[in-house]
């Protein structure tokens, strides 16, 4: 007897079980319920109902500093129809592609060389290394960045020494990318990293014995497999890159403004909570949409492959 | 002989590209941590001369020890709840089948994916009109709701190797499900549940716009660095910024001493 079908009989006996009366303490779907009310609750309030409320406030009002329950589309359109939120929209959006870009282009011959060049043990520690990064001191890295790159900072000292006067790097695209990349990069990598690790050895083998060069292996070969990874590891640059709050207020000083720093400047001018929910609440439609974009492309791109053979 | 010159040079690119990515990934946490240690008041080269003054001048300033308790207890509280809950979530999304699984999966999942600046709106928002707004509590609750994610991808993941007829031997032997899965599945997910514990402490302990939208006057360590940042130049910066990004780095490290997530399958299954 196969492992899948004591599974199956098992699931079975115990969707009947309750039947069966008293070999069980209580009904069986006290112990599911027990477990998952608590994280049903805390996420409903603490997750769902924040941003349920965030729709809902959108169409609110404000009168005399005070936000008041009403039904009126003024937020929307006031908005929406404002030059300051479309021109940071499309710089928003100009910024999170650029860095979609780099990280996609820097992380895919990184993620190359971990995963086909170095020892299972480096791998290990290569991996170790770039998953610090992701859970730890975002803000601080930036803050580093803002002093290395600053006019009177590290590396205008050292081009100081060789006669180079000090560069404006801090303040403008240069030092906002530099700043989402250390945000996405890791992550990136890391994403490509494992699709790599997991693409069947013997395939790159077959191409090489047929005598394909490593150029030809990685575009015919390793790019395809791990399509689905690159349009993760994209989607999530843009995510982080298009929210990201720190690098646009250190690297650049909100000039010009991202979304991510209009919402906070509403909030703080004048408590315009409603407006504000507005912005976010069209910045969370829109990363609905270019995630949903992205598993367009990568999952369509891959039946209509299987389609062809 | 001119295509082994070339897989060199290729190697030679490939490693010298690889060494600069990680010093690109190294460079402002070593920035951090050498120049809490320098005497200047503005980090730069020349290195002025180590120097324990800033370290000494964080642990005088009271604000700043606030801060670094407030964040211990959230941290902490974080860390037990959404382990708790990550596995209650992990476990229900491993045994059993019931409606609307997607939507309480993607419910746990999801939050992380949400920009921190709109969550942080949205909780400050909702939480201040039922009357949660500017406690410990309640910065801890919402970590919780961020943090619960990681928790249940880090114990799904373990629970992917318990084999599936462990639990079903157990009932066979009449164990009720609660003695099962506290005899058999919280055993075997116990270094899972040990990673969880410490990344979620590192994510709560790295997280700052939603602790600062909804923590009022509670700041915790990375809120006060914010709110210091946002100020003159401060050397302090740099000495507190040495002890978050040690604390941060020593919990994410524990964190992978007990996940077995390695990259590609060393032992194939047979």
């Amino acid at each position: 007897m196969t492992a899948a079908s004591v599974t199956t009989r098992a699931s079975a006996l115990r969707r009947w079980s309750w039947l069966q009366g008293p070999r069980m303490t209580g009904s069986p779907a006290v112990l599911p319920s027990v477990l998952g009310l608590p994280v049903l609750l805390w996420q409903a309030v603490f997750f769902a109902a924040p941003l349920v409320f965030l729709v809902v406030v959108t169409f609110w009002q404000v009168k005399a500093f005070r936000l008041e329950p009403a039904f009126v589309l003024d937020n929307w359109s006031r908005i929406l129809f404002s030059a300051t939120f479309q021109r940071a929209l499309v710089h928003t959006f100009a910024v999170a592609g650029t860095t979609t870009l780099l990280a996609v282009a820097l992380a895919f011959p990184a993620a190359y060389t971990i995963a086909f060049r170095l020892s299972p043990r480096r791998r290990d520690l290569a991996v170790a290394f770039l998953v610090v990064p992701v859970f730890s001191s975002y803000m601080l890295r930036i803050y580093a960045w803002q002093i290395v790159l600053s006019p009177e900072g590290m590396i205008n000292a050292l081009l100081g020494l060789t006669g180079i006067g000090p560069l404006p790097l801090l303040g403008g695209a240069f030092s906002l990318q530099i700043g989402l990349l250390t945000l996405t990069l890791p992550i990136a990598v890391l994403i490509l990293v494992f699709a790599m690790a997991g693409i069947d050895r013997t395939l790159v083998e077959a191409a090489e014995n047929l005598g394909c060069r490593r150029a030809r292996v990685i575009m015919h070969v390793v790019a395809p497999s791990v399509r689905p990874a690159i349009a993760l590891a994209a989607t999530t640059s843009f995510l982080l890159a298009f929210g990201d709050y720190i690098s646009p207020l250190f690297m650049t000083g909100s000039k010009p403004p991202t979304l991510s720093i209009l919402i906070v400047d509403t909030v703080k001018s004048g408590s315009q909570w409603p407006r504000a929910s507005v912005i976010g609440v069209a910045m969370l439609v829109m990363l609905a949409l270019v995630l949903g974009i992205g598993q367009w492309l990568s999952s369509g791109r891959a039946t209509r492959r299987e389609g062809a053979r | 002989m001119n295509r082994i010159l070339a897989t060199r040079l290729s190697r030679l690119a490939q490693y010298s590209f690889l060494g600069l990515l990680f010093a690109f990934i190294a460079t402002p946490m070593l920035v951090i941590v050498v120049f809490s240690f320098d005497a200047n008041r503005f980090p730069t080269i020349p290195w002025g001369g180590f120097s324990l003054e800033w370290h000494r001048a964080i642990l005088a300033d009271s604000m700043i020890r606030d801060a670094f308790v407030n964040s211990m207890l959230v941290g902490g509280g974080t860390a037990v709840l959404s382990t708790l809950l990550g596995f209650a979530a992990a476990y229900l999304d491993f045994r059993y089948r019931f409606r609307l699984k997607l939507g309480f999966v993607l419910l746990v999942a999801v939050p992380p994916a949400v920009p921190a600046t709109i969550l942080g709106m949205a909780m400050l928002a909702f939480l201040s009109r039922i009357g949660l707004f500017g406690r410990l509590e309640t910065i801890m609750a919402c970590h919780v709701a961020i943090a619960t994610s990681f928790s249940m991808a880090i114990i799904r993941l373990r629970l992917n190797d318990l084999s599936r007829d462990l639990e079903p031997a157990a009932w066979n032997l009449g164990a009720s499900p609660a003695a099962a899965l506290f005899h058999v599945v919280i055993p075997f997910c116990r270094p899972a549940l040990i990673a969880s514990f410490f990344l979620s402490a590192a994510v709560s302990f790295d997280e700052f716009l939603i602790a600062w939208f909804v923590g009022g006057v509670h700041e915790t360590l990375p809120v006060r660095i914010l709110n210091l940042l946002q100020g003159q130049v401060n050397p302090k910066i740099n000495a507190i910024g040495a002890v978050v990004l040690v604390v941060s780095v020593a919990l994410v490290l524990l964190a992978q001493r007990f996940t077995g997530v390695r990259a590609g399958r060393r032992n194939p299954a047979p």
